[in-house]
């Protein structure tokens, strides 16, 4: 088990956003997260990755209990993410953008940088040409010299995940991935998301087109804060919970 | 292609030939100025780069500190009590009290480092009032409201300035070099990827509090550097040169010099300390002239000083562009 959170809370002043939440992911596989709008699902992200603390529960990462940890800490442990609204390194280059990302595998140390030693200039030889790498495998290599603020907004999603691959993550958690962009795009990224999932990246994704949760190999749906739902994706879409989430009654037969 | 490469290479052999032929020309300006007075123009233009270049280390974090002058002042008056009152010597105080500013900057930085944009501003602005007064309750320590008068000289018995401006222009110098060396390696691209987007740089492992904290610790560094020379060569301190008032001159210096650019402040710092000198009988205009300038300066050149041949360049081939749209119509 690479993620394990237990009993997970969070309340906003007297509003809870999650609430005794339980669930698990297994290594190497693909999950979806799945909810009305306002369920919780953002937080959830947010909570694991410590830019929330929770109010009460625990949140495991490969056997370390990393509830209490820095957000900075969570990322040098192995969790990159993007997120919904994607904020980027505006005034970066696309280069930059994924080349400041990469900088814990390797560390140089803050000497080693200030004096521009034969190792740091060695590691960031190496950084550059990772760098190209993880922007050619998200087919942004053709701008990589381009401003990250002067690109369209499929492009920007597109550098997003490859920021967050340049953490060298164990887990990836992409916050509606595909969420605005055109459909050529869309299998653009399907098709990079197939090729993480073979480099045995575990991916955690919110979204809420279906084709990619047919991607999913589980699907775990939320309402209000809590599980309503757990299983397959055509399983969970029979599920009556699950249809009187988002239809708000039963389905008519 | 092969054009291309050749400009690039020319231009990387002429940038390091200018700069050590400005270099060349600032070490030789004392044989043509001999007057004390425009090398004590000089002397102080060198201190204050220090400052502005340093205080910008700080803002390319996305930290806007409104303490600078207050930190300079910490530098200074502890570079002179260590040598007034215990009789320490100035070549000790100086290095010692740069590093106990700094230690102090990183002090109160931690706390600050959870403060962001006006609110950052607005507690180092309290901060460094209250520096202040603490100088000013000092008593006979501190020299209180009077001053602090009867400094060791740095280099006693020394009456020309000529030895003061090469150990100024030197100081100026290594510290140039010294933030320029953060600036443009990986620490400076982690203090720029902060000010962009903290949550951004955090979810890649940057360590936000650590390098703000670095941030603040190094530009309280440089200037109390620069405070503490300054006590052993004025051998006079006063409050008002290190209150608010003279960190709004450090603010002006820097946005006129363009602060998106490393040379900003150190072009800011030389127009602006210089010129006002050579109108020095029209000085109590100079409030409401440095108020037009910095007004002129930030509504038609948003890059400062330094970005105005960039400016100039922009609107011709604009103009060249437009002529030829013209022409093809």
């Amino acid at each position: 088990m690479l993620l394990e959170i237990n009993g997970l809370t969070k309340y906003f002043g007297g509003l809870a956003a999650v609430r005794d939440f339980n669930m698990h992911i297994d290594e190497g596989e693909l999950l979806g997260l799945i909810g009305p709008n306002g369920a919780g699902k953002t937080t959830i992200f947010n909570l694991i990755t410590s830019m929330y603390k929770p109010t009460k529960g625990k949140i495991i990462f490969d056997g370390n209990d990393i509830t209490s940890k820095k957000p900075h800490e969570i990322a040098r442990l192995g969790i990159g993410r993007t997120f919904q609204l994607n904020p980027l390194f505006a005034d970066f280059t696309v280069l930059q953008n994924v080349s400041t990302s990469f900088h814990l595998h390797p560390k140089s140390s803050l000497p080693d940088i200030y004096f521009n030693t034969a190792k740091y200039r060695r590691n960031e030889a190496y950084i550059l040409e990772q760098s190209q790498e993880i922007l050619k495998m998200v087919g942004l290599d053709k701008v990589e010299n381009e401003l990250a603020k002067n690109l369209p907004h499929g492009y920007q999603k597109m550098l997003g995940i490859a920021r967050a691959l340049a953490v060298k993550p164990r887990l990836l958690i992409l916050d509606e991935p595909i969420a605005g962009m055109n459909p050529s795009e869309i299998d653009f990224t399907l098709d990079a998301i197939r090729k993480m999932q073979q480099q045995k990246i575990t991916i955690f994704l919110v979204e809420h087109n279906m084709k990619i949760l047919e991607l999913c190999e589980r699907v775990v749906v939320i309402d209000f804060g809590q599980k309503i739902a757990e299983g397959l994706p055509n399983d969970v879409r029979e599920n009556k919970e699950v249809i009187r989430a988002y239809f708000g009654g039963e389905r008519v037969t | 292609m092969e054009r291309r490469l050749s400009i690039k290479g020319r231009r990387e052999l002429t940038r390091p030939a200018v700069y050590a032929g400005l270099a060349v020309i600032v070490a030789l300006l004392p044989l043509f100025f001999e007057s004390p007075y425009i090398l004590h123009i000089l002397i102080l233009t060198f201190i204050y780069i220090i400052a502005t270049v340093s205080f910008r280390t700080i803002v390319i974090s996305g930290q806007f500190p409104l303490a600078h002058a207050a930190f300079m002042g910490i530098g200074a008056y502890l570079a002179a009590m260590a040598a007034k009152w215990l009789g320490m010597s100035p070549w000790i105080t100086i290095p010692l009290s740069a590093l106990i500013t700094a230690g102090i900057g990183m002090l109160i930085g931690y706390p600050f480092s959870r403060l962001r944009s006006l609110y950052y501003a607005m507690g180092s602005l309290f901060f460094g009032m209250g520096i202040i007064q603490v100088i000013y309750a000092g008593g006979s320590w501190t020299g209180g409201y009077s001053g602090l008068t009867g400094i060791p000289a740095l280099l006693p018995g020394v009456g020309s300035k000529v030895p003061y401006y090469y150990f100024f222009l030197g100081l100026a110098l290594v510290s140039i070099i010294a933030l320029y060396r953060i600036e443009f390696s990986r620490i400076g691209t982690n203090l720029k990827a902060i000010a962009q987007s903290h949550v951004v740089a955090s979810s890649v492992g940057i360590n936000e509090g650590g390098y703000r904290i670095l941030a603040v610790g190094v530009g309280c560094f440089f200037v109390g550097l620069a405070g503490a020379s300054y006590a052993h060569y004025n051998m006079v301190l006063s409050c008002s040169s290190f209150n608010f008032m003279a960190t709004l001159w450090l603010v002006m210096y820097v946005l006129i010099g363009g602060v998106s650019s490393f040379a900003g402040p150190i072009v800011g710092t030389i127009i602006l300390i210089i010129i006002p000198e050579y109108f020095r009988d029209l000085k109590m205009y100079s409030p409401f002239v440095n108020a037009v300038i910095l007004g002129i300066v930030v509504y038609l050149m948003p890059q400062g000083l330094v970005g105005l041949p960039r400016l100039v360049k922009s609107k011709f081939t604009e103009r060249r562009k437009t002529k030829k749209v013209n022409h093809a119509s």
